[in-house]
């Protein structure tokens, strides 16, 4: 039966507003998108402010950008169907439309920015391994070349300069990427819970909190899969950046809520409702407590407190995962939340999410888990692990 | 290893660029029709393409100039606002051929739920039903005439057109209020909704019954003063059918 008929909406709401246009999927969006803007600037902190102690993620950060990236706009086509028809937004651009835009910041920071980067990154490794590696793999890494085989000195010189001058560029393709997401949402003026000059902002350090944690996650797993020991002063550096980056994101969105309260427009009391009624558990407990609060007091005490290592490593391991539920809380609030209430402002309407289908809990998962996949063959291809090793050293040979 | 004092790896980048930039402009002069951007950002041809295509549908003033009886039946129903192809499909070439082709007629109950299955979307007061309990798997046709739809029996229930409302209000403090306690109901109203129209409140004095300082109710229903209403509508703020909007 249709759940509408079960748990009515409350109030006066519009005919149209019944159903939500924009579902599990587009939650999902603005979540993965994060975790590339984030991952992304975690690793230019190291590549352009110098900061040494991240040396060990830093590539890390950078494949797991780009396979967060490979994923990003799955579930907008999945969303829209007709996948194939993506391709002529770029043949018939449409200069005035935000979101077709994008698709050149989408491209631009794909191609330009992250592969070059890991291109110019990797290029040493990747010549070495084509000429040592055994087939079939000596092929690939040959193709991978593009036919730029010098490594002389001053070749390799120019691939640091090229590769620090693309992530100079980098950052602002970055915040330029999730500010997008954020500006879209933040530019339906119609929309009181969406419309807000701070929503870039919001989303863009809600990015980078998620990318930082999402990196902080993978770089701690793998070292467990690979038996390797966790090196606690890049641990800590996170850590540190984590926290730094999680208070401005939860002040940013303190003011934007103060304002919003001060302001008390006439949204005002049906925001209110929403808040305490509808996004109670996703915005209240899981968003704020569960991925703020409890996380920012994990990482002053595992950063700064008197803590054996092992007992940081938990508290890091368990602050990870807890940002992850906070973010993707966060995003659902926005998508969800922008959509329950009524622009009568009189009503709210409800949302259960559907187990199967496009826009369905197991096909999420399945979008969740296929970054985990590419990443899998990115770090096969091009292992991104300095275990002891020197800055610059040759990584370990893969093949 | 450098081609003159340019970087093997500037060449290398220079010429995918180069190939990636060609490509584009390639793809746009192969895939981008000629007449895209003329008149706005869509295929200007595709107007005439459009235009060319067969008509499909008669209209429903070519139907009433053979089946005027059932014309004028159904110009006095409910259904009089809906045109005949809606239901029947389109009958361009039945009006062209009308001894050969014969033009669809669905007698079972597929259809009419497609206007008629409830959606709390619809408008209320429109009729509406739960398919799968509303008398499962006898032809709508058994009961109801659809060229002069009416039901075979008065509703007796106000849920049978106003679900949506109803299915409210059973969940809200209001829940045990009949409709009757704010509107009057005119007999006739179930027959002929709209000739009948049901009285709504027009001012306080509806909910000030139950919910004035000076009424006699029960301690549990929230009363006010008259200075809470002096200066509004109760509906300005509190939905009737749902009053405090909480589950």
């Amino acid at each position: 039966m249709d759940p509408s008929l079960l748990e009515p909406s409350t109030g006066y709401i519009y005919p149209n507003e019944y159903f939500l246009q924009w579902e599990l999927l587009i939650v999902l969006y603005p979540y993965i998108t994060g975790l590339v803007a984030g991952a992304f600037i975690l690793a230019s902190l190291e590549r352009v402010f110098k900061v040494k102690a991240l040396w060990p993620v830093y590539r890390l950060a950078l494949l797991s950008a780009l396979a967060f990236m490979i994923v990003a706009p799955l579930p907008l086509l999945a969303h829209l169907g007709h996948p194939e028809r993506s391709l002529e937004m770029f043949l018939t651009p449409h200069t005035t439309s935000a979101m077709a835009m994008f698709g050149f910041v989408y491209a631009w920071y794909l191609l330009v920015v992250l592969l070059l980067e890991v291109w110019f990154d990797y290029r040493r490794e990747i010549v070495i391994w084509s000429q040592e590696s055994k087939a079939p793999w000596r092929y690939v890494y040959k193709a991978l070349t593009l036919g730029a085989t010098d490594i002389s000195d001053a070749a390799i010189k120019f691939d640091d300069r090229a590769g620090r001058l693309i992530t100079i560029i980098g950052i602002p393709s970055a915040f330029l990427l999730h500010g997008y997401v954020g500006f879209i949402f933040g530019s339906v003026k119609a929309n009181p819970w969406w419309s807000s000059v701070l929503m870039p902002v919001v989303f863009l350090f809600s990015a980078i909190v998620s990318g930082m944690a999402i990196v902080m996650l993978i770089y701690m797993v793998t070292s467990w899969i690979r038996w390797k020991p966790i090196d606690m002063a890049c641990l800590n550096k996170l850590g540190e950046f984590l926290l730094y980056a999680l208070i401005v994101d939860f002040s940013l969105e303190l003011l934007d809520f103060i304002h919003r309260l001060y302001e008390s427009e006439e949204s005002i009391h049906i925001l209110s409702q929403l808040i305490t009624d509808r996004l109670f558990i996703s915005l209240v407990i899981l968003q704020v407590l569960m991925g703020a609060l409890i996380p920012i007091f994990g990482l002053v005490a595992a950063r700064f407190g008197r803590l054996p290592d092992e007992m940081r490593r938990m508290i890091y391991f368990l602050v990870g995962i807890l940002i992850q539920v906070g973010i993707f809380s966060m995003r659902w609030n926005v998508v969800v939340g922008g959509q329950m209430f009524s622009k009568s402002l009189r009503g709210l309407t409800v949302y259960k999410v559907h187990l199967f289908g496009l826009e369905g809990l197991l096909f999420t998962i399945g979008l969740l888990l296929l970054p985990v996949v590419i990443l899998y063959v990115l770090v096969k291809l091009l292992p991104p692990w300095i275990d002891g090793q020197e800055d610059g050293a040759l990584a370990a040979q893969p093949h | 290893m450098k081609t003159g004092r340019i970087p093997q790896q500037v060449v290398v980048l220079s010429v995918i660029a180069v190939v990636v930039v060609a490509g584009f402009f390639g793809m746009r002069a192969l895939f981008v029709p000629e007449s895209f951007g003329k008149y706005g950002h869509y295929r200007a041809d595709s107007v005439d393409a459009i235009r060319k295509l067969p008509i499909q549908y008669g209209g429903a003033k070519a139907c009433a100039e053979c089946h005027d009886e059932v014309a004028a039946t159904k110009s006095q129903g409910f259904h009089r606002g809906v045109s005949c192809e809606v239901c029947h499909g389109p009958a361009a070439a039945h009006i062209e051929d009308p001894g050969t082709i014969k033009p669809t007629a669905p007698r079972q109950r597929e259809l009419c739920p497609l206007c008629h299955n409830y959606s709390p979307s619809r408008p209320t007061g429109f009729p509406q039903i739960l398919t799968a309990q509303h008398n499962p798997g006898k032809p709508c046709m058994s009961c109801h005439k659809p060229h002069d739809p009416v039901p075979p029996n008065a509703p007796k229930e106000c849920s049978a057109c106003h679900r949506g409302i109803w299915s409210q209000k059973l969940v809200s403090p209001h829940a045990s209020l009949e409709c009757s306690t704010c509107h009057e109901v005119p007999k006739e109203h179930s027959v002929d909704p709209r000739g009948f129209v049901v009285s709504k409140p027009t001012g306080n004095q509806a909910c000030e019954r139950c919910h004035s300082n000076a009424a006699l109710a029960a301690s549990a229903i929230p009363q006010v003063t008259s200075e809470h209403t002096a200066r509004y509508l109760c509906w300005d703020c509190h939905y009737p059918h749902f009053p405090e909007g909480k589950k």
